[in-house]
């Protein structure tokens, strides 16, 4: 038998259910795998169990809130117990749209031009009124507007006219503190993963999203036939090229360790644009970095004992 | 001591397609099992059966037993026994409808009429059509057939039989399987359907040859206005539901289902696969139950008892809840419902309700499509007064903390409409 590893699933965020398929496959493989494997969630008893069980280390197959901003990877530190992923300082980094793209423009890695709102300004600067700025500030319309801290594209919404933005605002700031609005890129939209390896980042065939509502939701991940994909992207070699460099760029910009994934759109001209980072891919059967790694011959069992060798073998 | 430990599902995977769509929502559950000793529930629609008196129970139930316990306890006829059945037709009289028993099938309460009568009509992709939103628990019955499940907007006044209209002209004559509907004091949303509107139903139901269904749990609970006619007291072709569950208890499962006779005969078929036959205890018990005059002061108890609750919280709603929230006025039954402004998501406000001692059912678990995000269904029906008053102090609480942001918005003018802002009622 080789190692206990725990697999953290579940939790309280709203992306409770993708999260329980995500880690009920991650599971299967690692007992396919011969691990010792510990399922558990996120409830009041997880740190008892934790101390109690003394896994090897933990698989952490939770999204959203809490898994992916850095509270649990906190916590772990704190308990001493090696996880998968990003640490702790990367995922809060990577959770912030907002920050992670003021860090982007600070280094040159494109990304669309944006305005943050936090709920405060409106509820006490009256930032309403000022809404009508929006549009110009960010080159004109459409625009997406999405929560600042949140996966799985939740609360997420297009907007074309500008008479539609304060219910898009406040939809979005139903799911957190803050939101951004960003500009749309009209485009190609790619999933970019990366995966760290003996001899540094390997960057995945980059996997081109098509989804049949034109926005890439949280229906369109998760219902199947609601999105196309093409692995890998229908890019040209060059550009292949340029956008892989600059998800392996990105994931060590941030200081992500073992995976992430990139998000990113290429636009008129070619011209690359990143829109955020994921620090715990989704590992249910649409996901994309399971998809990625399929087309270079990773299948799911030997990619998630790879992630979790890298947190064993202490690989950083 | 408890573990944080998963148990998966080892048999996922080997269910039938059917079950996909009928599966609980992960969050709801999780929040059903964060309680705390002085929770207020507004989500369960459960009858105050303590009003019921024990003795008169124990009576019935003794009965039962020494005077005809040998049939009591015997297999019984998959119609229902003679006795309980006539009590049906005695109860359907006094709402203007005219019976015999042969017209009666007794079930194991509604829900197994809802569920046999969704087996004997629904193949897979058949359209039907349904007030949204509508009783969770007829969806839950109906998707395991998988329906493409049509709803029609309420108002005040219930279905809006206008837009049922636009929606028959476009599916055509027999272009659903049935209309299902809860004319009165629907669940969940409180109103009850105009007897203009009745007339209307009936006509496009004939018109565009579509069986109605008549689900009226609640017709005998009502606290004030006119009396108002089942449709089925309109027309003969009507499939009306009916159940016990509400005059009297649901612990006793027993509901009735009356049809056309064609209907009815292929009804009994799926009931004999599904269960035989009823509890013949039950039902003996229940013809005990309702000979003599006794129910009837318990019932007007029981009325009386969800008069006062849906006063108590319609004054609560009245004092404490925002300006933007609109809700229903319920003559009777047992749910209030609220909506709010639409970028309000109350499933995702729930679990701060929980935090703060109160529980509801959010809206959308009353749509097929995942509307509803933004309304809310309030049972009063199980709380007593003072209690409904705290619960929904305790709410508005949690509803004027998400409200700062919309006013922030209101106030500089940049919402479309005001969205309801002032309206009561």
């Amino acid at each position: 038998m080789k190692e206990k590893i725990a697999v953290l699933m579940g939790g309280r965020s709203l992306e409770r259910e993708v999260s329980l398929v995500s880690g009920e496959r991650v599971c299967d493989a690692l007992t396919e795998r011969g691990y010792k494997v510990l399922p558990l969630d996120v409830t009041p008893e997880l740190v008892a169990t934790l101390r109690a069980e003394r896994p090897d280390a933990v698989y952490i197959a939770l999204h959203g809130k809490h898994g992916e901003d850095g509270t649990v990877q906190e916590l772990l530190e704190f308990l001493g117990i090696p996880y998968t992923g990003p640490g702790v300082a990367a995922s809060a980094l990577a959770w912030n749209k907002a920050v992670s793209k003021r860090l982007f423009v600070r280094e040159g890695v494109g990304t669309p031009a944006w305005v943050t709102f936090t709920a405060d300004a409106f509820k006490q600067a009256g930032a309403a009124t000022a809404l009508d700025l929006v549009p110009d500030a960010v080159g004109g319309l459409p625009v997406v507007v999405k929560p600042a801290e949140q996966g799985s594209a939740l609360g997420l919404t297009k907007v074309s006219d500008a008479d539609a933005l304060p219910e898009a605002l406040l939809g979005a700031l139903s799911y957190g503190d803050a939101a951004i609005v960003e500009r749309w890129i009209d485009g190609t939209e790619l999933a970019v993963s990366v995966l760290d390896g003996p001899d540094g980042p390997r960057v995945l065939p980059p996997v081109e999203m098509v989804p049949k509502s034109g926005l890439f939701d949280f229906n369109a991940m998760y219902t199947p036939g609601e999105t196309d994909y093409y692995v890998p992207a229908r890019l040209e070699a060059d550009k292949e090229a340029e956008v892989v460099a600059l998800a392996a760029r990105v994931h060590e910009l941030l200081g992500c360790r073992h995976v992430s994934r990139v998000d990113m759109v290429v636009g008129e001209g070619g011209v690359p644009y990143v829109l955020e980072v994921n620090t715990s891919p989704g590992m249910t059967e649409t996901s994309l970095l399971p998809m990625a790694a399929a087309a270079v011959g990773i299948d799911f069992q030997e990619l998630v004992e790879h992630l979790v060798r890298s947190a064993l073998d202490g690989n950083t | 001591m408890g573990t944080a430990r998963v148990v998966f599902d080892k048999w996922s995977g080997r269910y039938a397609a059917r079950m996909a769509d009928v599966r609980s929502s992960a969050v709801r559950d999780l929040f059903a099992a964060a309680t705390r000793p002085d929770m207020i529930s507004f989500s369960g629609g459960m009858p105050e059966v303590s009003r019921v008196p024990l003795d008169d129970v124990v009576g019935a139930a003794t009965a039962a037993i020494r005077e005809s316990g040998a049939e009591a306890l015997q297999y019984g006829s998959s119609e229902g026994r003679v006795g309980v059945r006539r009590i049906v037709t005695e109860l359907m009289a006094e709402v203007g409808v005219r019976l015999k028993p042969d017209d009666v099938v007794v079930t194991a309460g509604a829900q197994q009429a809802l569920d046999l009568l969704a087996k004997i009509f629904i193949d897979p992709g058949d359209t039907i059509i349904c007030e949204g939103p509508t009783y969770l628990g007829a969806l839950q019955a109906f998707s395991a057939y998988q329906p493409n499940v049509v709803c029609v907007p309420m108002d005040e006044q219930g279905m809006r039989t206008d837009l049922l209209a636009e929606t028959l002209e476009r599916l055509g004559p027999r272009g659903a399987k049935f209309i299902y509907t809860i004319p009165t004091f629907q669940n969940p949303g409180g109103v009850t359907l105009s007897p203009a509107r009745r007339r209307e139903l009936l006509d496009l139901a004939r018109t565009y040859d579509i069986p109605v269904i008549e689900d009226d749990p609640y017709g005998r609970l009502r606290f004030e206005g006119g009396h108002c006619l089942p449709l089925r007291a309109l027309d003969d072709e009507v499939i009306y539901v009916g159940t016990f569950s509400k005059i009297f208890a649901p612990g006793l499962r027993l509901g009735w289902v009356t049809a056309p006779h064609p209907i009815l005969a292929k009804f009994v078929l799926a009931k004999q696969a599904a269960d035989l036959c009823g509890s013949a205890y039950a039902q003996t018990a229940a013809e005990r139950y309702f000979t003599g005059t006794r129910w009837r002061r318990t019932l007007q108890v029981l009325t009386r008892t969800y008069a006062e609750r849906r006063d108590a919280m319609l004054r609560a709603l009245d004092e404490h809840f925002p300006a933007e929230a609109r809700w229903t006025a319920p003559e009777g039954g047992f749910f209030v419902w609220v909506e709010m402004p639409s970028f309000l998501d109350l499933k995702s406000i729930l679990a701060e309700a929980v935090e703060n001692g109160v529980t509801y059912v959010p809206g959308d678990a009353f749509f097929p499509d995942g509307r509803g995000r933004n309304c809310m269904r309030l049972a009063f029906c199980f709380a007593e007064p003072d209690a409904i008053t705290e619960g929904v102090r305790r709410l508005a609480e949690v509803l004027e903390d998400r409200l700062e942001l919309y006013r922030a918005f209101a106030a500089a003018g940049v919402l479309g409409t005001p969205d309801g802002a002032g309206e009561r009622g």
